[in-house]
C-alpha cells in the first residue's frame, strides 16, 4: 500500500496513493495509520484525492483511526471523490467527519 | 436497449477476485449515472466481502457463482455460494448498523455497514439457503 507523508504547519498530511480503500487493503491502511498516531502525530489530514472507490471495510478503518486519535486529536479528510463520498452519504458518516475540497483547506480549518 | 449480454463468473473466493470481479459487473452499468454506479459498485462489493470472509470464512478455496443480467429497466444480480450463509431471517431482520449518534465517536460502527448498504442501494433484495446452496437475487432499476 503506497502513502505519502508530508509536515505542513503542524499538521501531517497523509496521502493516500492508491485507487481503492477497501477490504483488501484495510487492514494494512489502519496499522500505518495506527503507527503514525503512536509515534505521537494528533493532527492529521488525511488526503484521498486518488481514492475512487471506498468500501465499508475501508470506511471501517477510517473510523478506527478517528477513533485511536480520540478527542484530543483531529482527523480531517480531504480531496474526496465521488466514490468516496458515495459512501460517505450511503453510511450516515458524511455527518462524522469533516471533508475539505482542498489540502491547504483541511489544515486551516 | 442495452447490448450487454448476460455476464456469468465462477471465482475464488478471495479479497482480491471479489474485487476484480466487482469491477466486471459495474462494467455492465454504463446506464446508471456517476452516483449510482458508485454506489452500485459499492453495494456489489459489499456482499461479495461478506460472502468471501463470513459464509467462506472456514473455507478459503471456495468459489463464488455469479450472474448479472443488464435488462432495460435493471440490472439483477445472482451471487451463490456454499459457505455456511446465514439464516435468511437474519438477513432480513438485522438491525441497521447505520442508527449510531454522529457525535459520539467511541460508539460509531466499524463493521457491520455492508447490509444495510445492500439494502439501501438495491430496489429489491432475495437470499435463501437450499441444499447448501446461499443464493442472494438482487435487482437495482436504472432509473429511480
Amino acid at each position: 500500500m503506497l502513502m505519502e507523508d508530508l509536515s505542513e504547519a503542524g499538521c501531517l498530511v497523509v496521502s493516500l496513493k492508491e485507487k481503492r480503500l477497501d477490504a483488501v487493503i484495510a487492514a494494512s491502511f489502519r496499522e500505518a495509520m495506527v503507527a503514525r498516531i503512536d509515534q505521537g502525530h494528533r493532527n492529521i489530514v488525511l488526503d484521498m484525492s486518488q481514492v475512487s472507490f471506498m468500501d465499508s471495510s475501508g470506511l471501517g478503518a477510517v473510523v478506527y483511526v478517528l477513533k485511536h486519535l480520540g478527542h484530543t486529536g483531529r482527523l480531517h479528510i480531504c480531496g474526496v471523490t465521488p466514490g468516496v463520498m458515495a459512501v460517505l452519504k450511503l453510511t450516515r458518516m458524511d455527518r462524522v467527519f469533516k471533508t475539505f475540497d482542498t489540502r491547504q483547506a483541511a489544515i486551516a480549518a | 436497449m442495452n447490448p450487454h449480454a448476460p455476464l456469468r463468473l465462477v471465482v475464488p473466493a478471495t479479497l482480491l477476485d471479489a474485487r476484480a470481479a466487482t469491477e466486471r459487473i459495474v462494467g455492465l452499468c454504463d446506464r446508471f449515472n456517476t452516483q449510482d454506479r458508485a454506489d452500485y459498485a459499492t453495494a456489489v462489493m459489499e456482499w461479495l466481502v461478506n460472502v468471501v470472509k463470513h459464509s467462506y470464512a472456514h473455507a478459503p478455496a471456495s468459489e463464488i457463482r455469479i450472474c448479472a443480467i443488464a435488462g432495460p429497466e435493471a440490472i439483477e444480480l445472482m451471487v451463490e455460494d456454499s459457505g455456511q450463509g446465514m439464516a435468511p431471517w437474519k438477513f432480513d431482520a438485522a438491525p441497521s448498523a447505520l442508527d449510531f449518534d454522529a457525535t459520539d465517536i467511541t460508539k460509531l460502527p466499524e463493521s457491520g455497514m455492508g447490509l444495510a448498504i445492500i439494502k439501501s442501494v438495491m430496489d429489491s433484495v432475495r437470499y435463501h439457503s437450499d441444499c447448501g446452496v446461499n443464493r442472494l437475487i438482487a435487482v437495482r432499476r436504472w432509473q429511480r
